[in-house]
Formats: structure tokens, sequence, C-alpha cells
């Protein structure tokens, strides 16, 4: 076997790179077991990342590199994951995949077989600049934004910014005859500041995540600053009452997200967690509503020819008008279910995104989430609001920690302001939001024309539910 | 190994870097997930690689690689110093250090641990995660899903510094965990949780109340008592806080509040605070590298990972802010000792201020007397996790939770969200019961600035606390 993973590959030639070793690494399984499957994955991206907060500098870089096998004989299932992409960390992990199975019976009876060879998707968008961006420069940008932030208002307590720059590809082989690779680069920052009056203290956060392009900074740590000081002075609700709410996209990415970006997932449907099992055709949200999971949208750092196990990522309807149309699948659980692969399969993907992807076992995750915007603009809906409403402007805290089987959540909105008769008034001190993403899809009132871009790979504009217990 | 580290310090050194430090993890992970019959996933990773911090001119830099070859080392330290040069003509808040004496651990410290993972194979650990799920089945009703899950994380963490410190021991975790979801006469889903685990070997599942058996019944029971619960009210009420929950309060909404890195940029409430009453005499906040596992459970973590030995801080002393958490640039900074806190993932970050075994000490209170002086409230029970903010407000779910009324459990509850501001709810506590527990394990984990899941430990006794905010049903 040849050696790779000396140093960084280049963007060009990486993907050639890595099959080689893929399809070497195959070779050599096959000699420790003849009668096994194998499937094989090879990952490196190089990383750098810069965060400067009140005057404190960190930065790093380095290339993650991994691999990650897994073996199957008679239905026994195994993975095997190490760091690096040497053929001698590769034939450990081949070695210990096959230890595994043949050590104890872990038979599952479902498994069907590794993926076959599939046409690939296309590559997402990708900016050259990215490739040549150094860390002194990811430095200098989240200064930047960070003075910037400072200088809006002296009521800027604090303001802190992240930048990051990454690319890299992954390859995937497998004894049915496939191999695939992909590569995709992305370049993000962030910007956090802190207001402060009296007691008060209020959080606002900007963002820019693209791969076409390099960061815009510019204005954008003024922006977080202003948000920041928009919110003080904020009052009680000093109610509990059940009103309709209006989520701003980033909050309302972070509904979409925790909720059918969990319940439409192919292993939580044919395990029996997701309560959206079964409802196929059925209405489960208002008819205003519709979701696609889109895995070949150039822009988005999500985008690769092929997911995590080599299947082609495509675009999907999830709910059209309302309907349940399809759920996501990886190659497994279509198997079970009766499907085709969606392309969904993740090591470590999403908004959480694991640092080393080759150590996770395959899961399926949404790609990346568009709701298709409706006819209203955020100034519309604001003022056909009759009587009191709550206008969150942040992803609420908690709103991660939901039960896809339950669908009840319950979060604190620390980001909202009081809409009145059609106005919006005042921020609000933090009010606790809670009740059912099931049923709020289905008294999802309203989805407005502002579609943005989050961080939660979730494309979403203005969404406003009723029907949500607040306290205030 | 660690020849190659303090190659590394010299060869940053030699650059031009006024300290450096150089790590090396060698760790094992071991994934077993059992999902009804089947076996989802039989999974072993090799976590290997090194990492370097340069520091110049009161900024850091760090460098990390996979790979232990010379040439890769090399550059890993040329690209941390080279970023560390980038860094400081920015930097205007420096944490630089102060000399202190060579830290040395043993070759291989460890923690003793009677049946260590590597000593039983993987047909001994299948079983533990099929006993679990056989006993959830025959104590649970309605199941829709039960979920089975063993997890083990050991081997080397090695460090070197510029200073001569040298230290190697020996990082351990095992973990048994069982989910059962269970479906209601109508339809709806509810869940029911059982675990054990921390730095232990495998003894630990052949003790009462940590067996297989142990945790599928714990969690086979809750789920079939929540076939029954009903939803919690929203609002405004007394309660009682069960030691998982009080654990998640102690680390995630306070624990955080009071790491270096966020007092030294005044990000935290509580820069500027020390000596300052922020709670009650019933509320002391410790965070400590190495409790008495034995009889409390949590996390041996000896060193961090800038080579300080633990230490046992306290940070609230019945009510009163004492400490901050350190890293050695935040400790100098802010004028206090390090702590023993500064902590990463893996090699693939530099080490921030994080948090070890983070809980509440116990305080004299029997579960009788807890309830007695609760009187009418809600019962918070477990966690499946939560989310603060940097102001302190928190957000917590528990898994299960029970009215109570003058003193006596009654109607059980689904799944409770608390909420508010840990400085708040500070004020508000009245007493504290005797038992203090602390959970760890190798599922979930701390996920500060993106370096997640670091494992610790949280804990603590019950709580009774007089007004908590819970998320419900608006009536």
């Amino acid at each position: 076997m040849q050696s790779t993973g000396k140093k960084a590959l280049d963007y060009q030639n990486i993907k050639d790179e890595l099959l080689s070793t893929v399809d070497t690494g195959i070779k050599c399984a096959r000699t420790v077991d003849a009668e096994a499957e194998f499937e094989i994955y090879l990952f490196q991206r190089n990383v750098a990342r810069a965060t400067v907060e009140q005057g404190v500098v960190d930065a790093a870089d380095g290339i993650v590199e991994g691999n990650a096998v897994r073996a199957a004989k008679r239905n026994n299932v195994s993975f095997a994951s190490s760091s690096g992409i040497s053929t001698e960390r590769l034939k450990r992990s081949i070695e210990e995949a096959i230890a595994s199975i043949r050590s104890v019976n872990i038979r599952d009876e479902r498994f069907k077989g590794f993926c076959e060879p599939k046409k690939p998707g296309n590559e997402g968008a990708f900016a050259d600049e990215i490739l040549q961006l150094d860390k002194e420069r990811l430095i200098e940008y989240a200064d930047t934004l960070v003075k910037d932030g400072r200088a809006f208002d002296k009521r800027i307590l604090t303001a802190g910014s992240s930048c990051t720059a990454e690319w890299g590809g992954f390859a995937i082989g497998n004894t049915q005859g496939l191999q695939q690779a992909s590569r995709s680069v992305s370049n993000t920052c962030n910007v956090q500041c802190l207001a402060t009056e009296g007691d008060e203290r209020r959080v606002a956060y900007e963002y820019d995540i693209t791969r076409e392009r390099l960061i815009r900074i510019e204005g954008m740590g003024r922006k977080a600053a202003e948000k920041a000081v928009s919110l003080l002075g904020a009052r009680r609700l000093d109610r509990t009452a059940v009103l309709p709410t209006i989520w701003e996209p980033i909050s309302a990415a972070s509904y979409v997200y925790s909720s059918l970006g969990q319940s439409v997932r192919g292993e939580h449907v044919v395990e029996g967690r997701s309560p959206l099992a079964g409802k196929i055709g059925k209405e489960v949200a208002n008819r205003h509503l519709t979701i696609t999971d889109d895995g070949q949208d150039p822009s988005s750092i999500s985008t690769e020819a092929v997911d995590d196990e080599g299947q082609p990522q495509q675009t999907s309807v999830i709910i059209r008008s309302g309907r349940l149309v399809q759920f996501l699948f990886d190659n497994y659980y279509a198997g079970i279910y009766g499907a085709q692969s969606t392309g969904n399969a993740s090591r470590g993907g999403g908004p959480f995104a694991s640092a080393l992807p080759y150590e996770a076992t395959l899961q399926i995750r949404p790609k990346y989430l568009k709701v298709e915007p409706g006819r209203k603009s955020l100034d519309d809906i604001i003022s056909s609001v009759d009587g009191q409403a709550v206008l969150i402007v942040d992803a609420p805290i908690g709103i991660f920690h939901s039960s896809v089987s339950t669908g009840e959540f319950s979060s604190v909105a620390q980001s909202s302001f009081l809409v009145e008769n059609g106005e919006r008034k005042c921020p609000l001190h933090p009010v606790s939001v809670s009740g059912n993403f099931y049923t709020g899809f289905r008294q999802l009132l309203s989805v407005g024309t502002d579609l943005e871009m989050t961080p939660f790979t979730v494309e979403t504009p203005s969404i406003v539910f009723d029907g949500f217990s607040i306290v205030g | 190994m660690l020849e190659k580290l303090e190659k590394c310090v010299e060869i940053g050194e030699k650059l031009g870097a006024e300290f450096v430090e150089a790590r090396f993890d060698d760790l094992t992970l071991r994934t077993l997930l059992r999902v009804n019959d089947t076996w989802k996933d039989v999974a072993l990773g090799s976590r290997e690689g090194f990492g370097v911090a340069c520091y110049f001119s009161g900024a850091s830099g760090y460098s990390f690689t996979s790979s232990g070859g010379r040439e890769e080392l090399e550059t890993a330290v040329e690209r941390a110093f080279r970023i560390a040069k980038a860094s400081a003509k920015v930097v205007s808040l420096r944490l630089d250090f102060e000399q202190r004496p060579a830290v040395k651990s043993k070759r291989s410290e460890a923690y003793p641990l009677k049946i260590h993972p590597q000593a039983r194979d993987l047909a001994y650990k299948t079983d533990l995660v099929n006993r679990a799920v056989d006993s959830a089945r025959a104590f649970g009703e309605s199941i829709a899903n039960v979920t089975g899950m063993y997890g083990e994380l050991y081997g080397h963490k090695m460090f070197a510094n510029s200073e001569g410190s040298s230290t190697d021991w020996n990082f351990e975790l095992v973990d048994l965990t069982c989910l059962v979801t269970s479906r209601t006469d109508v339809g709806d889903l509810v869940n029911g949780f059982g675990h054990a685990g921390g730095t232990a070997g495998l003894e630990l599942f052949n003790t009462e109340g940590s067996t297989p058996e142990d945790i599928g019944m714990e969690a086979g029971v809750h789920a079939k008592e929540q076939l029954k619960a009903k939803v919690c009210p929203a609002g405004k009420f007394r309660a009682l806080i069960e030691n998982e929950l009080v654990g998640v309060l102690a680390h995630e909404s306070f624990g955080h509040l009071s790491e270096g890195d966020f007092v030294v940029t005044e990000g935290s409430p509580l820069a500027g605070k020390i000596n300052a009453t922020l709670g009650t005499e019933h509320a002391t906040i410790v965070d400590q590298g190495y409790p008495d596992i034995s009889r409390f459970g949590g996390l041996w973590i000896p060193y961090d990972d800038q080579g300080t030995k633990a230490n046992k801080t306290t940070v609230l002393d019945k009510g009163v802010l004492k400490h901050y958490l350190h890293s050695r640039g935040t400790a100098k900074y802010l004028r206090q000792e390090p702590t023993g806190n500064c902590r990463a993932i893996h090699f693939g970050f530099i080490p921030i201020p994080r948090m070890t075994n983070t809980y509440f000490e116990a305080g004299r209170l029997t579960k009788e007397e807890a309830l007695e002086l609760l009187d009418t409230g809600i019962y918070a029970i477990q966690t499946s996790g939560g989310q603060v903010e940097g102001d302190g407000s928190f957000l917590f779910k528990a898994i299960r939770g029970y009215k109570v009324q003058k003193g006596q459990i009654r109607e059980p509850l689904r799944e409770v969200a608390l909420s508010g501001n840990i400085l708040n709810l500070l004020s508000k506590v009245e007493g504290a019961t005797r038992d203090l527990r602390i959970r760890s394990g190798y599922f979930g984990g701390c996920g500060k600035s993106g370096q997640a899941p670091l494992p610790c430990g949280l804990g603590g006794p019950e709580l009774v606390v007089s007004a908590v905010t819970f998320g419900g049903e608006a009536s």
C-alpha cells in the first residue's frame, strides 16, 4: 500500500489522491478477509480559525484527517476508525473492523449490503480566494468585526468574533465497486455584541456563511451592536397566555431544524420514534408550508457530489402545501422502508457538526432545508396582528433540546419584542415559549418573504405560529 | 512519545516562542448501540494526534497534526509560532504566564480500575447492553422503541512544556445507558431513561443500582409511568430539584459564568464580583478534578491540558463568590491561582477554561425533610439537556417530574422545562439534601466553543428552591 497523508493535498488533486488510497485499501481489505464486504471512507480537511474577544486572540490551524472502515460478513456489521490517512492507520481500521465481526454475534438481519455505484450529483460552488485565505487575514477579519461592534455605542460592553476558512474532500469506496469523492470549501464568520444598561444585559449576533466568495464583514459588527442595543429597555410581559408568535428567519430556522429536521429522518421513522411515520400523503401542516431538502444548492456549504456513503446528493420535497411527501434516507434505512436513498447519509454533519467526522457512524441528516417563501413581508405580518403577539428575533434557548418523539418543546426567547395591534412595541424580558412542534405546523398562520440562509443548515423566511403558551 | 513532545518544545523555543506547550492524545473510543433487536453501531475508534501551542508577546498560536512524523511535527510548531506572531499584532489583552515549578507525573498515572475495559472482550460488552434492553422490556409497557448504548473512552494523554513539565496519565471512562420510548393510548410518545457511568472499570456494572438490569428497569419503569403522566402546568412554582438536574445547573448555568476566559473579557456577569453574595447559605459550588469517585461518582482528571495539577476549587462558598476557573493566562490576569481547568476535547483544539467535576455541596436535609420544606410545588427529575446564555439565563429539560402537595409526591408529570436566571435562582435556594451524587458519562458532554462533547462530571444533592419558572401549558 502506498502512503498518503504526509501533508495537505491540493484542492485540484485531492479527490484522485484520496480515491487512489481508497482503492488500495479495498484491495488490502480483500486480502484480510476475501468473504467479507468492506466500505472505506477517507477524509481530509484544512482548517483555519481565528477568534477575537475583547482583545484576546485565539487562532489555530491544522489538517483534520482520518479514515473509517465498515466491514460486513453474514449480516454482522462493524465500524472502525482512526486518525490519519496513512496506509498503516487505514490497515489498522480494516483489521479492527474485521476483528469485531469475527468475535461476537452482532447480526443485523436488515442489513442488505453497502451502496451500489450510482452517478454522482454535483459539487457546490467554490471560490479560489478561500483556498488562498491565510490565518493572518482571518485574524484581521475577526478583529475588524469586534472593533466595528464596539465602536457603535458606548453601551456595547463586549464584542467577540470568530472566522473560519476550511477546504478539503472525502472519498468512499466499497466492495460493490463504488468509488466516489467530493470536495468543498467554506468561509464563515460571526460576531456577537453584548449591550448593557444598568443590570440589563442583551446579546445579539450576526453572521455570514459562504463557499462562493469571501465573507462580507462590512457593517456586520455595527449591525450586531445595533441589534443588541435595540433589545435594551425591555419590559416584562407579565402574563401567562396563549399568543401568536412571529419567528424571524434565524429563530424559524431553529424551529424547523429541531422539529421536521429530526422527524423526517428515516431512522426515526423506521424505528418508531417519529410521529410522522405512516403519514405520507397526509396533511401535517398548514397549506402555506412547503419544505425541500436541497443537497444540490450550489451556494449551500452542505452541498457535495455524494453523501457520506457515496450516494448522489439530491433535492427532495418533504412537505408540499402542508402534505407530507417524503422522508429522508440513507441506503440502510431506505432498504428497510422500501425506498431509495435520498443521499442523506451523514457522518456527524449538520449545524453542530463533529470536528472529527470520520469518527462518526452513519446517520441520516437533512442537507439543507429550504422553506418556500410566502407572500407577506415581515412588516405586513406585524401590521396584520390583532391584539398581542410575540416577535422572536433570535433562536430561543432550549429549542434544540426537544424530543422528536413527543414534539413537545419548551424554550426561552431571550430576544423578543411585543407586537400589539399591528405595531412592533418594546423589547421583552425573556419569555418562556412552549407547545408542540407538530401542532404548531398545523396552526401555522403565515410564511414571510424575507428568505435567509442561516447557520442551522436551514434557509427560511419568517414564520408565524398560533397556539403556543407564553410565560413572561 | 514524551521525547517527541519535548522536541516540539525545543523547536518552538528556537523559533523564538516565549513559551511552548506540546500534547499527545492516544485514545480509544468504543461505541455500541442497539436499537430494538438490531445492532446499529458496533464501533471502535482510535484518536491519535499532536497539538502544539506557541506563546509570543501575550498571544498564542495553535496547530495540530495526526501524524507523528518529524516533518509534520516541525511544520505544526512552525505554524503555531507563525499564528502566535500574527495574533500578537492584534492582541490588546495579554494573557502571559507566571513562571511555575515543573509538574511531573508518574508514568501512565491512572485511577485504579478493577476491570479495565481492555480486559474484557466485545462479547462481554454487547451482553451488558442486551441485559439492559431485556430488563427494560420486562418492566416497560407499550414500548415503541428501546435503545441500549455502551461507551468506553480510555488511553494516554501526554504533555510537555517550556518549564520542563511532563505529564503522562490515562483517561478512563465507561457508560451504559438505556432509553425507552412508549406510546400512550392516544398515540403520544413518552420516554424513560436509565444510566450509569464515569471513571470506573467494568466492575461498576456489577454494583447495586448500576447493573444492566437496574439501568434497564429504571428506563422501563419510568417510561411506563409517563404513559399516565400529565403535562406540567406553566408558571412559577416552588421546586425540589433532583441531583442530576442540580448538576446541570451547577455546570451549565453557573460553572460557565465562572470560567476565566469569560471573566477576563467581561462577558460574564460574575466579572468583578469576587466576595459578592450571590446566593443563600445553602448554595456552595465546587469544581474538582479528583472527587471521591467511589462514593459519589464522577470523572478523574488529575492534570489539565496545560499540565496544571487538578484542584478542588470552591467557586461559590455559602452564596459568596470566591474563585474563578482558570487557564494559566486567566489566572495571572485575574491574580488568582491556576485551578487545573484548561482543557481541550482533543488534539485538534487549543485548551480553554473548562470544568472538570462541578457540583453543589451537600446539605443537611433528609429527603423527607426536603419534601416537607417544599410543601407544595414541582419535583423535577433527571435531564435531557438544556441551554444557557452568557447572562446566566438557562433552560433545562427535566425528563420527568411530579406534583407535590403538602410534602407528598402526587401525580407524575411529563417532560418538564425549567427556566430562569441562575443568579436569581441561587438567591432562592432554601435547602439541600445530604446525598451528593456526581454524574458523568461517554454519551453527551460539554459543548463550549465548538469543542463538543467534552466529558465532564456534574452533580449535587437535591435542592429546594422557592420559585422556578416551568414551561408547559398555559391555562
